[in-house]
């Protein structure tokens, strides 16, 4: 039924021996939605979408992919998800165009004009076999095979890996596109600018459970960044005295280093009125928003 | 020149003195050894039939098509058996194509038959080889296994001719099963749907372990002895 959400989650747990990797994941996406699933390196995003095609099984919980269940329904919930694995591994001794072509005989239905057209948008050449590949090549085969069926849903496990950023833009774009024709985008990162550029909304998992779900843009506002400034000639004391935000001022001659809490607007006018040679921001990585944010409260 | 042979040699490989019959010699020249040359093969291709892709990654994408465990593991266990099948074809079209030019007084069909219990072995052994890929930690040691379980049972099977004792031991394992070159003249039917039976429960033991499993990735959930760890 459309009306049910396209992934709905319910404290899913799932442990390899001692090692807890999901301890009551909850989760619920809308159809439609793009959604980003951000989280550190073994926070449980790969385990929670291997969960979600059957290729796991959970320890406790319950997890609906469409409205069906993945375990009793495994076959039909996967005719409608395409899925691009993080470790992507394709048997290397064929081409692009081979291993693609027995990924479309495997789903059945796809036009193959469509697989050329993403793989040209991808510049990806057919022909090359897998094992000439550059990792960034292998990417763009793991992409295609993912949408080439234009699925109902994409489970996509940290789908820019290994591309350079025109590629990766072309990838947003295109999951921009796969939604705009209806499908439902559930993408895991560990990039919070990639995030930002394309999700919705986002989740944040964190040892094994989910830590917060919130809008994007929410995120950096919330983060430190650090602000690296080179003047003409030193900034007058006092000169940043009362911009909002500002805070941790380190000063060496014309140089400044400036920790910024949420929007640049106030420093950038204060500087303004000073020679600026250059300006250097800092986005913080995910660990450390992590830290001012999660760990502090 | 057979009688001056070492007693313990000829029986280590058969019946050596019925060589002059058909069945004695398909037996000593072929049937003793043809399923531990093929065995080899097919306990290596059985046991990377599904961890072998699984331990390169390439498992995990198949499987994230709609395609379902049952399928996929019945489809590639078929198409093992139908390759061995083939393998055994070939060997058998070469005996049959000389058949004409020979004194041996046996039908082409008749030496057809004399393959199905060579079949039933290797399919035995080959699903030995499967399900012990579903629960030990690596293709090739699953592999390994069953192939030392072959060649022991093989050498086993010659060195029962030797010692009793060995003849009760020998009876215990599929081997006691495994009809030679006698399967040309008169097939036994009953040896040969054993082999087969217990083929099946091994591999209905194997299905229902892949299906209940999770499919492994970069290593992840690998297999280990406990108490040796902790040790």
């Amino acid at each position: 039924m459309a009306t049910q959400p396209a992934l709905s989650i319910h404290g899913l747990t799932k442990a390899y021996g001692n090692v807890a990797a999901l301890r009551g994941v909850d989760l619920e996406v809308g159809r439609g939605e793009l959604f980003g699933f951000l989280g550190p390196n073994g926070a449980g995003k790969t385990t929670t979408i291997r969960c979600l095609l059957d290729l796991i099984r959970p320890d406790g919980g319950q997890a609906r992919v469409l409205g069906l269940d993945p375990r009793a329904d495994a076959v039909a919930v996967r005719a409608r998800v395409g899925y691009l694995p993080g470790e992507l591994s394709i048997e290397p001794n064929q081409t692009a165009e081979r291993a693609l072509r027995y990924f479309a005989q495997l789903r059945g239905g796809v036009e193959w004009a469509f697989v050329r057209e993403l793989a040209g948008r991808l510049q990806l050449d057919l022909r090359a076999p897998i094992k000439n590949m550059s990792k960034g090549n292998k990417q763009k085969v793991g992409v295609v095979q993912a949408l080439m069926a234009r699925p109902e849903l994409l489970l996509l496990d940290e789908p820019t890996s290994g591309l350079d950023p025109l590629m990766q833009q072309e990838v947003y774009r295109l999951l921009g596109e796969a939604q705009a024709g209806g499908a439902t985008v559930f993408f895991s990162s560990h990039i919070i600018s990639e995030v930002e550029a394309i999700a919705e909304r986002v989740a944040i998992i964190r040892d094994g459970r989910i830590a917060e779900t919130l809008d994007p843009h929410d995120l950096l506002r919330r983060s430190v960044r650090r602000v690296r400034v080179r003047l003409r000639e030193p900034l007058p004391e006092g000169a940043l005295v009362g911009v909002l935000n500002a805070t941790d001022i380190q000063r060496d001659g014309a140089n400044l280093l400036v920790q910024v809490e949420g929007e640049m607007d106030a420093l950038i006018k204060a500087l303004a009125a000073y020679p600026v040679i250059d300006l250097e921001t800092e986005r913080p990585t995910l660990e450390e928003v992590f830290l001012t944010h999660y760990v502090e409260n | 020149m057979l009688a001056s042979y070492p007693p313990a040699l000829m029986a280590f490989f058969g019946d050596v003195m019925t060589m002059n019959t058909p069945q004695g010699y398909f037996g000593v020249y072929y049937a003793s050894y043809m399923p531990l040359i093929v065995g080899i093969f097919v306990c290596s291709a059985a046991a990377g039939l599904l961890a072998g892709d699984e331990e390169r990654g390439t498992l995990d994408l198949a499987l994230a098509h709609p395609v379902g465990r049952t399928a996929l593991f019945w489809g590639r266990w078929l198409a093992l058996m139908v390759a061995t099948g083939l393998i055994l074809l070939l060997a058998w079209l070469g005996w049959a194509v000389t058949l004409p030019f020979t004194d041996f007084d046996v039908s082409a069909v008749n030496l057809l038959l004399g393959y199905l219990p060579m079949w039933a072995m290797l399919g035995l052994f080959g699903a030995l080889a499967l399900l012990l890929s579903m629960v030990l930690p690596s293709a090739r040691l699953a592999a390994t296994t069953a192939g030392a379980l072959l060649v022991g049972n093989w050498l086993l099977s010659g060195l029962a001719a030797l010692n009793d004792n060995l003849q009760l031991a020998l009876d215990l394992t599929p081997w006691a099963l495994f009809q030679g070159g006698e399967a040309i003249v008169a097939l036994a039917w009953g040896p040969l749907l054993a082999l087969k039976g217990s083929a099946v429960a091994l591999l209905a033991l194997a299905w229902w372990l892949f299906l209940r499993r999770d499919i492994r990735v970069g290593g992840e959930r690998s297999w280990s002895l406990r108490g040796l760890r902790r040790a």
